[in-house]
């Protein structure tokens, strides 16, 4: 249970407090509702970018991560498809430093024309040493637009190539700030041990007086059904063919999200999934194999994915993983399987709330889905699932013309 | 009208609590150490082993890590699996140069039941000639893989350079892929897991009962000798270029052999390597990715082993700004043995790594790892008292001192592949 209150300032941010009187520290999280989605399809791997470039000084402060070092704190972010999360943590009685900088980087941004040609090159640096250097790096630069046809989530978090990160100009950058960056468009969870009436009084000095902007209403094409089995095979320098297999599904607020989630723990998660029994341990066809879900917020996908055996081939392993779905799909998991899962689902949960900071962004992301106490409720909307309704999303999900299949062949 | 030029008011970490484990001896060699303070449900185990790569060839060592939960003559693996899942538990097994730790995952409502399956796993595991094959066939594959970064070719070739006269220097090669077989492994658990249980460690606010019980159990496992870690460590400066057909990166590895955390200059050198490639705000990051944009990141750190330990840098960067890049880190290192650091730069440091000393020592498993770090060299908590202190009294010149004494670029193995 993450205990928390809630309030709004007047300019439309939402803010939640997590009091934790066991740590000395205190952590800023700061959740803007804006994600690569939300690009330009000409313009791709901005949301990025720009995450980039919220370190590079605001309207009032050149430098971000000086003043919130001398303050013994660190900070970083992350870009997702659909969000943009930022974090500060630092010894609980300098709260004011982080809200100081975090506030007035919302306010507005320095926008230096050096700042932009560094981490212009700095995210091309990215690119090459994540997705171009390394084997199979490329892999969701090739699936995304073979699962999306008209969804933004054809292209990946760092864009659809290096192009368009090289003729990001700085009226983009500015039309993007002052399009999403707004208070109304961000979620603020402050975490620690911290006396409430403070943590309103200092958020509300520091947060308060940023101009209220209402943001446009986002209006992304939604993905339409998809009608075909698509299918890609490429050809790369890499030492073992590898396969990917994307079953559509619902997205994360949506209906049926959760039961898709433990349909992928039934297929491929763990060593005693089906899967990986199958494929692996009792006929040596794969050396790696997975499934698991995406996670996103609009249609998202079930992935299925893995690498070969020495020898084996493509195909054959194809015809084994729809084996496996086909029985999936004659009758229900029993109770024992079932209860396995959501064992797992529960203890996972556990760990990955550890910590004031995973605790705040779980927070966030809740209060994006609608209510921050969404996250307390998870472990019930598990436990209401019944091998039934598995059954049923097997059927409703896992078949040819929900699927996007790409192969990866090795060549020398 | 709020200033918004100004920064608020900022003060000091007074202090920051380090708090022991809980002792428990198991056998003369082997002790329990117990964190008990977890406001949840969480609870992770440790057994750590004397079954690292430093013991056998590196391959036996990583094979029988990875295949000592994979069966006993009276459970398939595929049966361990589902028990530890239907139990929600997860296991890991992590093989290093000095040790090999086996990690348990659950909740204090399982963790009673999960310590006697993984422990009977360990035990009795039995190395099926299928299970072998298998788990060769995979760690190949990995192997492989690895092969096509250039991070792991350059990490490969500073490693020979630097560790090559010592065990920490072996690497895996892929004929050793067709060489080993499972009698080794065999061999291998007799030796250092049946035989070698130095410590376990446990998080987790559990009864003291299951505690016990699990003392029990691991008296047969303990470690029955203290075990050698010396080598002839030096450095023997080089400079290496590894050719990848293709790559548009060039890693770079750079560094020594220094120390560890017994040296009376590993505090102090510390804050300089903090200064120099340590954290966000460093020499390295402001200079090569800040201002240059030749890296998506840079960093330097001091590796420790039981006995010694060695200083590094590593990146990866443009093909074409390869040497360049390589350039300004030599000239950063001069830097520092040159020029005085500034104050206001200094006190940055300072508050920066209080703060992170603060950090990592925040909730029970934070706590854990301190006093590991410390226990591992039969020093304790009072440790952290002279890293805080040194922390806030080092002067600018007692760095540049150190500056000129360790980080001579004309000592470093230089490393490139791309």
């Amino acid at each position: 249970m993450i205990h928390f209150e809630k309030f709004t300032l007047a300019n439309g941010l939402r803010v939640l407090f997590h009091n934790d009187p066991n740590t000395p520290m205190a952590v800023v999280n700061t959740l803007y509702d804006v994600g690569a989605r939300d690009e330009d399809p000409n313009r791709t791997g901005f949301a990025h970018l720009f995450e980039h470039l919220m370190f590079g000084g605001s309207v009032n402060i050149p430098d971000f991560d000086g003043p919130l070092q001398r303050a013994g704190g660190e900070s970083n972010a992350f870009t997702s498809n659909d969000i943009t999360n930022y974090y500060d943590s630092l010894p609980a009685h300098n709260l004011e430093t982080a809200l100081w900088l975090e506030s007035d980087r919302m306010l507005s941004l320095a926008f230096t024309p050096q700042s932009l040609e560094v981490q212009r090159s700095v995210v091309i640096e990215e690119f090459k040493q994540r997705y171009l250097n390394q084997p199979y790096g490329d892999v969701w630069l090739e699936f995304r637009p073979l699962a999306y046809k008209e969804h933004p989530y054809q292209w990946a978090t760092i864009g659809k190539n290096i192009q368009h990160i090289e003729e990001a100009t700085m009226e983009d950058v500015k039309a993007f700030f002052k399009r999403f960056y707004t208070p109304s468009n961000a979620i603020l969870c402050i975490a620690g041990n911290l006396e409430p009436d403070y943590v309103k009084s200092a958020v509300e000095k520091w947060f308060g007086e940023i101009p209220s902007v209402q943001v446009p209403k986002r209006s992304l094409v939604q993905e339409p059904v998809q009608q075909e089995y698509r299918i890609k095979t490429i050809e790369r320098k890499v030492p073992s063919d590898a396969f990917y297999y994307g079953f559509k599904m619902p997205g994360r607020t949506e209906e049926g999200y959760y039961t898709a989630d433990l349909l992928s723990d039934v297929l491929g998660r763990g060593q005693s999934s089906r899967l990986f029994v199958r494929l692996k341990k009792e006929l040596d066809l794969v050396t790696e194999i997975n499934a698991y879900v995406m996670g996103s917020h609009d249609t998202g996908l079930l992935m299925i994915s893995g690498k070969a055996n020495e020898g084996v081939e493509l195909e054959q392993i194809d015809s084994e993983i729809w084996r496996v779905i086909e029985e999936l799909k004659v009758a229900e998991i029993s109770s024992l399987e079932h209860q396995k899962n959501v064992n797992k689902v529960r203890t996972t949960k556990v760990f990955s709330e550890q910590g004031i900071l995973n605790k705040a962004i779980a927070l966030c992301l809740h209060e994006l889905f609608g209510d921050a106490n969404g996250v307390n409720l998870e472990n019930e909307q598990y436990d209401q699932i019944t091998p039934k309704e598995i059954w049923e999303k097997a059927n409703g999900m896992l078949h040819e013309k929900n699927c996007s299949r790409m192969f990866i062949k090795a060549i020398k | 009208m709020l200033d918004r030029t100004k920064a608020p008011a900022i003060n000091p970490v007074e202090q920051i609590q380090f708090v022991a484990p809980e002792r428990i001896e198991v056998g003369s060699f082997t002790e329990l150490l117990w964190v008990k303070e977890v406001d949840d449900e969480a609870v992770k185990i440790d057994f750590i082993f004397n079954a690292g790569k430093l013991r056998d060839s590196k391959i036996v060592a990583e094979l029988s890590g990875e295949l000592l939960l994979s069966g006993t003559p009276e459970m398939t693996s595929t049966e361990f699996n589902e028990a530890i899942d239907l139990l929600g538990g997860f296991v890991n097994v992590e093989v290093g140069s000095e040790d090999a730790t086996v990690s348990i995952y659950g909740l204090t409502t399982t963790i009673a039941e999960l310590i006697p399956i993984v422990m009977d796993a360990i035990i009795n595991a039995d190395f099926s000639q299928k299970e072998f094959d298998q788990q060769l066939q995979t760690l190949k594959q990995g192997f492989l893989i690895a092969q096509e970064k250039v991070s792991t070719i350059a990490r490969r070739a500073f490693v020979e350079r630097l560790l090559g006269n010592t065990d920490y220097g072996r690497l895996t090669q892929l004929e050793d892929f067709s060489s080993v077989d499972r009698t080794s492994l065999v061999d291998f658990h007799t030796a250092h897991y049946l035989k070698g249980l130095m410590k376990i460690c446990v998080v987790g606010n559990i009864e003291p009962a299951i505690i016990e019980e699990l003392v029990q159990r691991a008296k047969y496992l303990s470690a029955e000798e203290e075990y050698s870690f010396d080598y002839p460590f030096e450095t023997k400066p080089a400079s290496v270029y590894v050719k990848k057909d293709g790559a548009v990166q060039t890693a770079i590895r750079v560094g020594r052999i220094l120390f560890n955390r017994t040296h009376e200059d590993y505090i102090a050198f510390s804050v300089l390597n903090t200064i120099f490639g340590g954290y966000f705000g460093s020499r390295l990051m402001s200079n090569i990715r800040e201002d240059k944009g030749y890296t998506y990141g840079i960093g330097s750190g001091v590796a420790q082993f039981k006995e010694s330990g060695y200083f590094f840098i590593s990146t990866e960067v443009g093909k074409d700004v390869a040497d360049a890049a390589l350039a300004e880190i030599k000239k950063e290192m001069e830097r520092l043995a040159t020029e005085v650091i500034p104050a206001e730069e200094l006190e940055r440091v300072r508050s920066y790594s209080i703060g992170k000393l603060l950090k990592g020592s925040d909730g029970p498993f934070a706590m854990m790892d301190r006093y590991l770090a410390v226990e591992r060299f039969g020093m304790d908590l009072s440790h952290y008292d002279e890293v805080i202190q040194t922390i806030r009294t080092i002067t600018p010149e007692r760095l540049q001192e150190l500056a000129k004494k360790y980080l001579v670029w004309e000592d470093m193995i230089v490393v490139k592949a791309g």
